[in-house]
């Protein structure tokens, strides 16, 4: 379990001349489920790529805290696993090499590597895709295979910065989808960073509005049971059984989907506007 | 999977066509001016196979080679790991910035009194030139490059919990290793250059040796075979480093 307890980050001011620090994100408070998806929405500019970072350990925070369960966050945590928006392969690295990289750093040797890598690969259709470099398969592939570098590591927390954005929209559907298969397969929280509602609204059973800018903080929480691990993860007799992300796709078109929608746009509008005004 | 080009048979092919265009240009001039300064190629030619069964022409390109090979051995691998930490690292640049301003605009080919005073007049001071003419030119390649490692890339791998080393290893590195070779190719050719003008001090070995001692023994053929053969070096040196790139960085075949 994930919580953020009076979180504060702030960065150098730009110029190295300049004294002072820029806020980020202050005050900032959540708590996100344990084995489900959680997401924190808000528009460009306020601050939750740097509560991603702070959640993986990648930045120290000014002051308050990140707990995972019940300790406080000091550096990179193993079991945390991050998902950058332009999904962070390395380009001179195949698609295997990229999805071992964990274990590398670790320390594991090669053999032992190779067979912990396989069964992911495998189970995320990567399998052909072995010795294929980066800058040769589509964004949706590349996402696959960031998720498989994550996987590869067996996280119980996964952070995902903007994950689906650079992807075009059907696509974009497909690696929700694809995303939810992955979560039902094992114990994982997720946290999923996105400046879209819709998206926000239609993975996670929790949405924290992130909002203001220099500093953000997170001004609003949404609920969603129907979005629940009981409920969406409960399971199946069938597991290829594709009638589920049918069902599921009708969410995007129930009333209350759309109500949802509007009540977080309202949450974001009511909280103040950012430069760009860009809530989507 | 098969890179759809192939650069080595295409480029190969090129530099065919672009010599035959260069000695048909120098044949046609050659005939038309009529001096002994410029025989054709045909008798440039002919002194470059006399040179070549004599074993002189090889002894001479040996000689240079060995200078090139370790100017480089000895500035490639200090100037990237000196560049490289100066891009990723503040306090590392701090000092390494100014050494850049002050070293990398010097003509440095205009130190070789200096040199040869310093490191006297055997093969040190040769090598000594060439390789900081190498070393400045990849130092400045090798910071510029590691400034510009995308940050995500440097994260993600720091998500992974990888140290400093393991991070220079497995990022800064490869991210910078095309840069580098790029620099390692500009910077060989204006070594061969200054190697030309270290060769006709204090030595009886080398082409730039060759070149001017033919010029002084009014052997024209000679002085061309040996212009050639210098030509020839440098090309090599070129085709090399293209030869390790294609070995080092096969991911960048599948860029269009």
């Amino acid at each position: 379990m994930v919580e953020l307890r009076e979180l504060a980050i702030d960065y150098p001011a730009g110029s190295a001349n300049a004294r002072g620090r820029v806020p980020a994100v202050a005050g900032a408070s959540a708590l996100f489920p344990a084995g489900g998806v959680s997401a924190i929405v808000g528009p460009s500019g306020c601050g939750k790529t740097s509560v991603a970072h702070a959640i993986a350990g990648l930045l120290a925070p000014s002051s308050g805290q990140v707990l995972v369960d019940g300790e406080p966050v000091r550096g990179v945590r193993g079991r945390t696993a991050v998902i950058f928006q332009d999904f962070g392969l390395l380009p001179w690295r195949t698609v295997e090499g990229n999805a071992a990289l964990p274990l590398e750093v670790a320390g594991v040797g090669r053999s032992a590597r190779r067979e912990r890598v396989r069964p992911v690969l495998e189970e995320l259709g990567l399998s052909g895709f072995g010795r294929f470099y980066p800058s040769s398969l589509s964004g949706g592939m590349k996402q696959r295979v960031a998720i498989a570098r994550a996987l590869v590591s067996e996280p119980d927390i996964l952070v995902m910065d903007e994950p689906f954005s650079s992807l075009d929209a059907l696509t974009r559907e497909a690696a929700q989808e694809f995303l939810l298969e992955v979560r039902r397969k094992r114990p994982l929280s997720i946290i999923v960073i996105t400046h879209s509602i819709e998206e926000a609204v239609y993975l996670a059973q929790s949405v924290f509005v992130m909002s203001g800018k220099n500093p953000g903080t997170i001004s609003g929480r949404f609920d969603i049971p129907e979005n629940e691990a009981a409920s969406r993860f409960a399971a199946r007799p069938d597991p290829d059984e594709r009638a589920d992300s049918e069902g599921r796709a009708d969410f995007r078109s129930a009333p209350r989907y759309l109500e949802l929608c509007a009540a977080i746009r309202t949450a974001l509008r009511g909280s103040g506007r950012t430069d760009d005004g860009a809530v989507a | 999977m098969t890179p759809s080009r192939r650069p080595g048979r295409s480029s190969a092919a090129g530099i065919a066509i672009a010599a035959t265009f260069l000695f048909g240009a120098w044949a046609v001039a050659a005939a038309a001016v009529g001096k002994p300064f410029l025989p054709s190629p045909a008798k440039a030619a002919a002194a470059f196979a006399r040179l070549a069964a004599d074993g002189a022409l090889g002894v001479h390109a040996g000689a240079s080679l060995s200078r090139v090979a370790w100017a480089l051995v000895a500035s490639f691998v200090p100037a990237a790991a000196l560049g490289l930490a100066a891009g990723r690292s503040a306090r590392v640049d701090a000092v390494v910035s100014p050494l850049v301003y002050i070293l990398h605009p010097l003509p440095k080919a205009a130190f070789l009194p200096i040199i040869l005073l310093a490191f006297g007049l055997g093969e040190a001071s040769k090598i000594f030139l060439v390789g900081v003419i190498i070393f400045s030119q990849v130092l400045v390649s090798a910071r510029d490059s590691a400034r510009r490692i995308p940050r995500q890339l440097i994260d993600s791998v720091r998500s992974l919990g990888a140290s400093r080393l393991s991070l220079a290893v497995l990022v800064v590195v490869p991210a910078s290793l095309p840069d580098l070779l790029t620099s390692l190719r500009v910077s060989l050719g204006t070594a061969v250059a200054v190697l030309f003008l270290a060769e006709t001090f204090a030595t009886e070995t080398g082409l730039g040796y060759l070149i001017v001692d033919s010029w002084a023994r009014v052997a024209y053929p000679e002085m061309y075979a040996a212009i050639i053969a210098m030509s020839l070096l440098g090309l090599g040196l070129f085709a090399a480093v293209d030869a390790a790139e294609r070995l080092l960085c096969p991911w960048r075949s599948y860029r269009t």
